[in-house]
């Protein structure tokens, strides 16, 4: 005897399950919903004790980055780079991968998007192109390597990964302190790159102030929706998504599963890799010490909160950024500090990534059908 | 440890209008009225989900009811958990034995209720006692013996031991025969009657009706959630006992022509296996012809798993040759033996015969997602999958609302459909079958046997490995043996074929001799006239 009692999805019609499965999916929808006012609530009731304003402190933090228009700009740039580096790591999440090397791979990226627009005269628009496309080759390469050591040796990808962030950083920090520092600058930094490697600021392309925001911002979208056409439309993308799914079922239907991880490691790399030129080529225009923030470590909880589907990940990194932009904005006109917005972010985190929530939801739904049949 | 006192008469254990709905609205036992007397050898049989096992569990505190309410001892009873039933007197075994591997016998029997004073385990204590209970209730055991050296019968009955050690008065064995020999069997069964006779209750879940017949005093048939009815044992045949499980006049006899063999197409030689963390093959010697099925028996663990995995490419041999029609497989990974003509159904479908979260769609494509007609110049057509899972749903009636539904959502015996349909319908030329019917229900098995023996007729060569000797001697053309990862015994005509003859060999205690092993076989390449 299987110890699962009888099931009651297949005895269900397809127009019934339909049924179910759009009520599951407004249960879904009305959760994350649910989920960002319940953050909301707790951090008001946080301000409300500790003797802060919290009215004028959300009017601040929810109204504040579409207040004015370079506002908007620092919002877009901040997710671009975000939403990028969510996406470098849901490709390896959706292979059962936990890289937690998007950390290295941007650095590397930055590092040859840098090294290419600074020191090799290209023509127009080449010159923006082939410094990406070698920030992307690098991110790869900083991902095939524990890719290798976790398909074929079998090397944990945590440590290896975090191991591997470790050494490019203290690289990087060498580089920008030394080499690659500008000469006979005070400040820490490299050289500018040439103009014609800046990815063109989207304030030249609406005529109003954008800050620092970039067409990066279209190469982010172009990329969530080639990532997303990979996982679904491709042979590649199945054999990811089998990877993640049931590795032991995918090698014994024929797949080569320490290739798979490889690549997934591989294409998350260069995505990172595409948000170090952004911050290289669009956002800063040089290098500077530290220029990824912990923005590689945020795009990990991105992806969880997009559950690692590439267009999701695009509405979790906007809706992350918009808050990490108002919590700034916040912090600025008010006596609230940005930790409030970390309160509110870990809510979040933790209440997504609690699924139990609304499956508990659903169950109860469908146990409610059930006594009325 | 005291018993909580039972009513004088009454029966032992009885469920009135017992209802359980399951949280996410399954409704697995629907109104059962139950009452099984004192000293009685109770069978419930019944498919898959039919809802004996929910039941058992809400005897055995396991399951709460939802409403009505159970009785041991004579009395309504509340129980919380197991603790409470072992409390009254009811012990169960389960399917899946939960021993402590690394702990003896006699470890295992007491644990819980160890001998001794002031928090110190008595180990001579522990040990007589056991050797005790053996005796009195003819259960053999080594007491001194770990557990995760001896067999799997030794286990079972250490399980046994351990309830009687609790001073079950009820004993619930589910599904107890499955891991046995025909030999071991017979033993457990005397062992029962033992019991019985001294005045023990035995609840008996099988699917395996014809050891019900041999075993039970009467029989309670439930069918979707509900009893359908109990019977003297004496009365039913195994005929009446299946159609009252599925409703409908049914038999699992095979209709099978005789086969017609042609040439072998899979030809085994010298084949070897030695790992660290398997049972080893040695010298296996064999052919499986197109147009039969030749079916592998043995007590689990004797080498039929590793010899399935090396076949399908999913282990390396360490000496010796596999041939597919001719294709020699040394060094070709798992796609090119599938590309070979290969198809494996895995002796366990959670492992690695499915995606459990992936869907219907998805699970039906593993081996050919990436050509046409579902893949083309590496775009995959998500449109061309879902239609051939429309397809494939439509020919093995698996039972769906969507090609969407994730795997995990199937029963047993749909979840195997998924499998066999995707293998069957690459059209392999060898097929390995292994555990087939394994925790399917009566339909579903029936569906199996069918599909099997098309294929066969079909031309495929088909090595058909199960733990079920009534399945093998059904199914198979020619049966094997293994034993300790040898070959010792081959039958090349399995009519007038016991199951008894057959255990003979599967304990080892007969053996067929070399020559008559490997007569007749030709060395791959050298093609007969």
């Amino acid at each position: 005897m299987t110890t699962t009692p009888m099931t009651a999805i297949e005895t269900e019609d397809r127009r019934q399950y339909r049924t179910t499965r759009r009520r599951d999916f407004a249960v879904d929808l009305s959760m994350a919903l649910a989920t960002i006012l319940a953050a909301l609530v707790i951090g008001f009731l946080v301000m409300l004790a500790t003797g802060n304003d919290p009215i004028r402190a959300y009017e601040a933090m929810l109204t504040g980055p579409l207040d004015r228009s370079f506002r908007v700009g620092r919002w877009l740039e901040d997710a671009t780079t975000l939403t990028l580096l969510g996406l470098s790591v849901a490709i390896p999440f959706r292979a059962r991968q936990i890289s937690l090397g998007a950390e290295s791979q941007v650095y590397a990226g930055a590092l040859a998007a840098a090294t290419v627009s600074i020191f090799l005269p290209l023509p127009p628009v080449v010159a923006v192109v082939v410094p990406m496309a070698a920030a992307a080759a690098a991110g790869a390469g900083m991902g095939l390597v524990p890719g290798t050591m976790k398909a074929r040796l079998g090397a944990n990808e945590i440590v290896a990964t975090l191991m591997l962030n470790a050494i490019v950083v203290r690289v990087y920090d060498y580089l920008v302190n030394g080499p690659l520092k500008e000469p006979g600058s005070n400040a820490v930094h490299s050289e500018n790159i040439r103009p014609d490697s800046a990815l063109t600021p989207l304030s030249d392309w609406f005529g109003i102030p954008l800050g620092r925001a970039n067409i990066g911002l279209g190469v982010m979208l172009l990329t969530a929706v080639a990532l997303w056409l990979l996982i679904t439309r491709t042979p590649l993308g199945y054999r990811i998504r089998m990877t993640g799914a049931n590795p032991d079922f995918a090698a014994y239907g024929g797949i080569r599963v320490p290739r798979v991880i490889e690549w997934s490691f591989v294409i998350g790399g260069a995505v990172a890799g595409l948000a170090g030129a952004h911050l290289v080529q669009g956002v800063y225009g040089r290098l500077e010490p530290g220029l990824a923030g912990s923005l590689a470590f945020e795009g990990i909880v991105v992806a969880l909160l997009a559950r690692n589907n590439p267009l999701v990940v695009v509405v979790a990194g906007l809706f992350y950024s918009y808050l990490r932009a108002g919590g700034d904005i916040m912090e600025q006109q008010t006596d609230v500090g940005t930790e409030i917005v970390v309160v509110i972010q870990a809510v979040i985190v933790l209440l997504v990534t609690a699924q139990a929530l609304p499956n508990l939801l659903k169950r109860r739904i469908a146990r409610r059908q059930v006594g009325v049949r | 440890m005291m018993n909580e006192p039972w009513g004088k008469d009454g029966p032992a254990v009885a469920a009135r209008q017992v209802t359980k709905t399951y949280a996410n609205g399954v409704r697995a036992v629907r109104a059962v009225d139950l009452e099984i007397p004192p000293g009685e050898i109770r069978a419930v049989v019944g498919e898959n989900g039919a809802g004996k096992s929910t039941l058992m569990k809400m005897f055995y505190g396991l399951e709460q009811p939802s409403a009505g309410e159970i009785l041991v001892g004579g009395r309504p009873r509340v129980l919380r958990g197991p603790a409470s039933a072992i409390a009254l007197g009811v012990g169960m075994v389960h399917q899946n034995l939960m021993l402590v591997p690394s702990f003896t016998v006699a470890q295992n029997v007491v644990l819980g209720v160890e001998p001794g004073r002031r928090g110190l385990v008595d180990p001579k204590a522990a040990v007589e006692t056991t050797a005790r209970l053996a005796e009195e209730s003819g259960l053999v055991v080594d007491p001194r013996a770990r557990v995760e050296e001896v067999s799997v019968g030794m286990r079972q009955r250490t399980e046994i031991l351990k309830a009687l050690h609790r001073r079950a008065r009820v004993l619930i064995l589910d599904e107890p025969t499955a891991v046995l020999t025909p030999q071991e069997t017979e033993d457990l069964f005397a062992a029962v009657r033992r019991l019985r006779d001294g005045g023990m209750t035995v609840l008996f879940i099988s699917h395996k009706l014809r050891e019900v017949r041999e075993i039970s005093d009467k029989v309670s048939v439930m069918r979707a959630g509900s009893l359908v009815g109990t019977v003297a044992t004496a009365d039913a045949t195994e005929r009446s006992l299946a159609s009252m499980m599925v409703g409908r006049d049914m038999s699992l006899d095979v209709d099978r022509t005789p086969a017609r063999p042609a040439e072998p197409t899979l030809r085994v030689r010298s084949l070897g296996y030695e790992a660290a963390t398997a049972q080893s093959l040695h010298g296996l010697d064999f052919d499986v012809a197109a147009g039969e099925i030749v079916g592998v028996a043995g007590i689990e663990g004797n080498g039929q798993s590793e010899l399935a995995e090396i076949l399908a490419g999913l282990r390396r041999p360490t000496a010796g040759t596999v041939h597919i029609d001719g294709t020699d497989t040394a060094g070709l990974d798992v796609a090119g033996h599938r590309r070979a003509g290969i198809g494996y159904v895995p002796e366990d479908r959670l492992h690695n015969g499915a995606a459990l979260d992936a869907s219907i769609a998805d699970n039906l494509v593993v081996d050919r997602h990436d050509r046409p007609p579902l893949a083309r110049r590496g775009v995959l057509h998500p449109g061309a999958v879902r239609e051939h899972a429309d397809r494939l749903i439509d020919q093995y009636a698996i039972r769906t609302p969507d090609p969407s539904v994730p795997v995990r959502a199937l029963s047993g015996g749909n979840m195997q459909k998924v499998i066999v349909a995707r293998e069957l319908s690459a059209g392999p030329r060898l097929l390995i079958a292994s555990q087939v019917t394994r925790g399917v229900d009566i339909g579903a098995m029936r569906f199996m046997y069918e599909r099997l023996v098309a294929a066969r007729d079909a031309g495929a060569a088909v090595l058909l490995i199960s733990a079920d000797l009534t399945e093998l001697l059904a199914l198979s053309d020619r049966l094997l043996v293994l034993k300790d990862g040898r070959l010792v015994a081959r039958f090349d005509d399995t009519t007038g074929l016991t199951e008894k003859r057959v255990g003979l060999y599967m304990l080892g205690v007969e053996r067929h001799d070399r020559d008559h092993l490997t007569a007749h076989l030709e060395t791959p390449g050298e093609e007969a006239p």
